[in-house]
């Protein structure tokens, strides 16, 4: 079976989800759809759901099978897989918020097909790499002109859209850090000087990647998004370990971290506030409903929601998550039981519909995302590919793990979305473009291989 | 509530498809595992050995700084008017590609000028840079325009000589 057929036949068990999720949902909405005498009707539109979902995605078949024949055939089945479960939880919260994710999808899987078929070799990102890290600084730069939401300064409004530009930013840094460390890897480690046992990189060479780097991290502070900046440092340093082999870059990077983070905790007040109900999520002084922002109800709630799942969950429409109006208090904000279920909060939400066992799930798919992603590196020949593949595959899974991490209660939340699952155009689209330079990469890597 | 059940197996159903699926992907990669002691591809139709190439950006920037001192970059003739296919030119601390008597690497090829390429050394990288040929230089089929850092497998053309860079010792 040829990489692109196993690719077609893993595509089904996507659109399966997808259709026994709609269904399960449309069930629990029985009332909706006229009750018993609706299950005909059920099954006919959940299947047709499926049935398009199932259509965009073998459209986008096609155009790998003829631009990408040697691509990683699981990648995109796995990506498939993942925005069938976040279509089916956002369409679980809220029908509308579904059709955008929908429309979100598609444009999505187009901007992967244009990225593969303009870009058609991933070398000639090389050659612009200026370009692409002003461009993106740029683009971190954007949000600060306009107004803040949640005391972050992440998304930009354009007319009824709202754009977070350090989605793409992200790619734009990882492209600029392969190319650079490409050609200065090998002067790092032989101009690198031994100081008290430490080895320390040539000021020099090092300079351009902390000045660019630097940048980006300052404006991280600066638009105070602490989600992503924790996804740029590991994704930097892990881009230097594999380019160098020094773990001491790695050391003096984490120790330089652990100050900039203590420094900033105590100084940014609505970080500090994260990093209290992270302490204390349960104490009755963090445990603030009417004010949903620097208060731990929403942690509190998840972590309620997601001890709730149990082993095999409440099954699909079974979290509660607003109670009904009259039971509550007589604000909105008391009757929403968990907030921003649609993003921050979409893996609570999961895992209360489908247990320990669904959520067990979720988190293998990601892990074979990055399973596929460093076995691209792996196979990848030259070193700008490598270290771009590894590089994009880090930034991914240290996104996963900040999210899953902050509503898990392991690290302080911080708002960044689930890939591919939580409501998002920006993040759909961005990661649609990750998924494309990695095919792009994997194709070059198994043709030569 | 009559709806219950189906509800009930359509979750199960659901778990059920997600981790079949989940078992068949994670099939390939168990298989790279354990065929990675023997180097061999995981690809089922293209079964060649990558061997230590998992891990092989290290072998050449060198794993430690001993190590260093023992690579001796060189070019490896493809093939070139004059010479033998297999030939390794060492680059020692820089070399001269060209036609005439002063290059450290002579090219018997009627497309290439006197002083043809030029290779320095700077710390553990070597760059290829064009003298202003009349042909120009060309590294992996691009037209080499200012001075150009190799790295190991690349291609360096002039007229119909090519040769291959590698600086590790294999």
């Amino acid at each position: 079976m040829s990489a692109r057929t196993r690719e077609l036949f893993a595509l089904i068990p996507a659109a399966l989800l997808l259709s026994a999720g709609f269904a399960a949902i449309f069930l629990s909405r029985g009332d909706l759809l006229g009750g018993l005498h609706g299950t005909n009707q059920v099954s006919d539109v959940s299947l047709t759901y499926g049935g398009i979902f199932l259509g965009v995605c073998v459209g986008a078949h096609l155009v790998l099978r003829v631009a990408l024949p040697d691509a990683d055939p699981y990648l995109f089945p796995l990506v498939a897989l993942l925005a069938s479960f976040g279509l089916v939880e956002i369409y679980r919260i809220d029908a509308d918020l579904a059709r955008q994710q929908a429309t979100w999808f598609v444009i999505g899987v187009g901007a992967m097909a244009a990225t593969i078929v303009i870009l058609r070799d991933h070398g000639r990102l090389e050659r612009y790499r200026y370009t692409i890290a002003l461009a993106g600084i740029g683009l971190l730069l954007l949000p600060r002109l306009f107004t803040p939401t949640n005391g972050a300064y992440l998304a930009i409004q354009v007319g009824s859209i709202s754009i977070q530009p350090a989605e793409f930013a992200k790619i734009a840094i990882v492209v600029f850090l392969a190319s650079y460390l490409r050609d200065t890897r090998q002067v790092l480690v032989l101009g690198a000087r031994r100081v008290l046992g430490v080895t320390i990189p040539p000021l020099k060479h090092f300079g351009p990647l902390l000045l660019v780097w630097g940048t980006a991290m300052l404006l991280l502070f600066f638009i105070r998004d602490i989600g992503s900046s924790v996804m740029f440092f590991g994704g930097f340093l892990a881009m230097v370990y594999i380019a160098t082999d020094r773990l001491s870059f790695v050391v003096i990077g984490l120790l330089l971290f652990i100050g900039g983070a203590d420094l900033v905790a105590g100084h940014i007040g609505h970080i500090a506030d994260r990093v209290e109900a992270w302490h204390h999520p349960f104490l009755e002084s963090n445990f603030r409903p009417s004010n949903g922002v620097g208060g731990s109800y929403q942690l509190a709630q998840g972590l309620f929601a997601q001890a709730d799942g149990g082993i095999f969950g409440k099954g699909f429409g079974g979290a509660v998550l607003e109670l009904p109006k009259g039971q509550c208090g007589p604000t909105a904000q008391l009757c929403t039981l968990l907030p921003a279920p649609h993003t921050d909060f979409i893996y609570a939400v999961i895992v209360n519909e489908l247990g320990l066992i669904g959520a067990c799930g979720l988190l293998c798919v990601y892990l074979l995302v990055c399973q596929r992603g460093f076995k691209i590196a792996m196979l990848a020949r030259d070193s700008f590919s490598k270290l771009l593949a590894a590089g994009l595959t880090t930034v991914f899974a240290l996104q996963v793990f900040v999210i899953v991490g902050g509503v898990t209660k392991v690290i302080p939340l911080t708002g960044v979305t689930l890939p591919f699952v939580s409501y998002g155009g920006s993040s759909v689209l961005a990661n649609f473009v990750l998924l494309a330079l990695l095919l792009l990469v994997s194709n070059r890597a198994r043709r030569e291989a | 509530m009559i709806l219950d059940p189906i509800s009930v197996a359509l979750k199960y159903g659901f778990l059920a498809v997600l981790y079949i699926f989940l078992l068949w992907v994670s099939r390939s990669a168990m298989k790279d595992l354990r065929r990675g002691g023997q180097g061999q591809s995981w690809t089922p139709g293209g079964g060649s050995p990558v061997g230590d190439e998992g891990t092989s950006i290290h072998a050449a920037a060198g794993g430690n700084a001993a190590a260093l001192d023992r690579l001796d970059p060189r070019l490896v003739v493809e093939r070139a008017p004059g010479h033998t296919p297999g030939m390794e030119y060492e680059v020692g601390p820089g070399a001269i590609l060209g036609r005439g008597d002063q290059a450290e690497i002579r090219l018997e090829d009627p497309f290439a000028s006197s002083r043809h390429a030029r290779l320095t050394r700077q710390g553990g990288v070597v760059i290829l840079e064009d003298l202003g040929s009349t042909n120009g230089t060309y590294l992996n089929e691009e037209l080499v325009g200012g001075p150009q850092p190799l790295h190991p497998g690349d291609r360096v053309r002039i007229g119909d000589s090519e040769f291959t860079y590698l600086d590790a010792v294999d």
